[in-house]
């Protein structure tokens, strides 16, 4: 098997062989931030629990971009995601096109994002509409 | 807090220098500044320099070509921001009494940074959304389409920004481009994030500017342009923002409006006062929204005012008649002098083919960085200037 690391530290978790997002609920002012930091970013209460992000989310905004990035080949899905506790995550669609609209309902999956030259697999979170069925990462 | 004077303004032609470093930039802008305010250098009591991708003690490995020596010298980076906090920083020692006069630089070189680099779009170092392919023009493309969804903004109102400056930019001599643009020429270039084409964002850049402040005392003494009118910088504001959840929207970024608001009152004047402004139109789009987020019309306006006029030449409020960042270019840490520079310009009714007749008061501004769990751009700087 090759050698696998997150593409930051701190976004993912492992659990049960599986990864998912971690973000800080506060218990002071009950927001929930993402990935945990030193202190809550809104209040800089200490007091807060790691909690598993919600895996569904609403696209606030996105964009296509039409030319590479780092690793990434074009065309390119950002977007910015809303969760229901209040939280924004920007991550990469997996989408036709066609098929993308503000406001539409999209859930997170994890897997490879991209494959160093030493052969090293960088994983790490994008989303894929909630209501057509993706394969894992490309 | 004391008043502050601006005794003198330089900058280089900004674009391509690739036979130029990053002193070579500096020190001809600051020279320039120098001859402007005739005085000699050695009359600074402190410098600070902004640039973004810098080399170790950029100021003082510029300065040092003037003679500026044994005082305090500042490095400040804060992304397109970085020339708007060193200005603010001089102007903050010389209202709090704290120095008479100094200079202001701002410089980049992207020629350099692109021999170091590379090439192509990136995002910013260490943070966790630039590495899932965030960019500034990623960003900029959903502010974009969050105005053609919330203000009915078409093609022709995102253009609309990158079509002006271009056209104000002939008449600069300091500009990197000197060509007249169409919708037909803008949407036909590369596209680089839907719907930002290259003719929607700014070049790549090298240049720099610089700027000397002073007291009222020192003014007095030493102000030698008899016919210049003196100009004042009334307000001056660097808003950082705050943490972002879902009820963050682009189109009403708070650090701006209220840092706008903070330097309004600063000066006691508010935006209909506003005769000339120069802002970041680093992409087109972004300009219709800081028509609204600058007060210059009512929240909700800003493709209204756009297709009003009010903000070309001739009209109410000229926005970036220097061509702005899209046709005077943008080498990122030299931007923030430049715009304060190019207010002063216009108030002393020195900015020859591209004078915005009569202005008695202007306004600079910027905006800098895109960084996860934060409202970005993360930093605005705000001076406004009075005659
Ligand atoms: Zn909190």
């Amino acid at each position: 098997m090759n050698n696998q690391i997150i593409f930051y530290p701190g976004t993912l978790d492992e659990k049960d062989g599986k990864f998912i997002q971690m973000g800080n609920k506060c218990k002071s002012c009950g927001k929930t931030s993402f990935p945990a930091v030193e202190l809550c970013p809104f209040c800089c209460s200490d007091n807060g629990e790691k909690v598993p992000l919600s895996t569904v989310g609403t696209v606030f905004s996105f964009s296509v971009t039409r030319v590479p990035v780092g690793p990434y080949k074009p065309p390119i899905i950002g977007a910015y995601i809303d969760l229901p506790e209040g939280t924004r995550v920007f991550g990469q669609l997996q989408a036709n096109e066609e098929e993308l609209k503000t406001g539409m309902k999209v859930k997170v999956e994890t897997g490879v994002l991209w494959t160093e030259k030493d052969g090293t697999e960088v994983l790490g979170y994008y989303y894929v509409p909630v209501e057509t069925k993706h394969g894992g990462a490309e | 807090m004391r008043d502050v004077y601006v005794l003198g303004i330089g900058q280089t032609v900004f674009g391509k220098h690739t036979d130029l470093s990053v002193n070579d930039l500096g020190a001809a802008a600051g020279l320039a500044a120098v001859k402007d305010a005739e005085i000699s250098p050695k009359e600074f009591q402190t410098a600070y320099c902004g640039a973004m991708h810098n080399i170790p003690v950029v100021g003082e490995s510029i300065l040092r070509r003037l003679g500026v020596d044994r005082i305090p010298i500042f490095n400040v980076e804060n992304a397109c921001a970085s020339g708007s906090s060193a200005v603010h920083l001089l102007y903050r020692d010389i209202a709090l009494g704290a120095c008479e006069v100094g200079i202001a630089l701002g410089v980049e070189s992207l020629s350099a940074y692109a021999r170091k680099f590379g090439k192509g779009l990136i995002g910013f170092e260490e943070d966790h959304e630039a590495k899932l392919a965030l960019t500034m023009p990623s960003f900029f493309a959903m502010l974009c389409n969050r105005l053609m969804q919330e203000r009915g903004a078409t093609i022709e109102d995102i253009c609309y920004a990158s079509i002006k400056n271009h056209k104000a930019g002939i008449s600069n001599p300091y500009s990197q481009y000197k060509k007249e643009v169409t919708v037909e020429e803008i949407m036909a270039s590369p596209m680089i994030a839907d719907p930002i084409t290259v003719l929607q964002c700014c070049p790549q850049s090298d240049g720099a500017a610089a700027i000397i402040l002073c007291s009222e005392d020192f003014y007095k003494k030493h102000n030698k342009k008899e016919n210049r009118a003196p100009v004042r910088v009334a307000g001056s504001v660097i808003s950082v923002s705050g943490a972002q959840d879902s009820s963050y929207d682009p189109l009403a970024l708070k650090s701006l409006i209220d840092g706008a608001k903070a330097a309004y009152e600063m000066a006691g004047i508010g935006p209909e006062d506003l005769n000339v402004v120069e802002l970041h139109d680093a992409f087109s789009g972004e300009e219709l929204a800081a028509y609204e987020m600058l007060g210059l019309c009512k929240p909700g306006e800003g493709v209204t005012l756009a297709r009003s006029g009010a903000a070309e030449m001739g009209g109410r409020c000229p926005v970036n008649p220097s061509g702005g960042l899209q046709s005077m270019g943008h080498p990122l840490g030299a931007s923030g002098v430049r715009v304060v520079a190019d207010i002063a310009r216009q108030l002393w009714g020195e900015a020859g083919g591209y004078q915005v007749e009569g202005a008695q008061v202007g306004l600079a501004q910027m905006l800098g960085g895109v960084l996860s769990n934060i409202e970005s751009p993360v930093v605005a700087g705000i001076q406004i200037l009075v005659k």
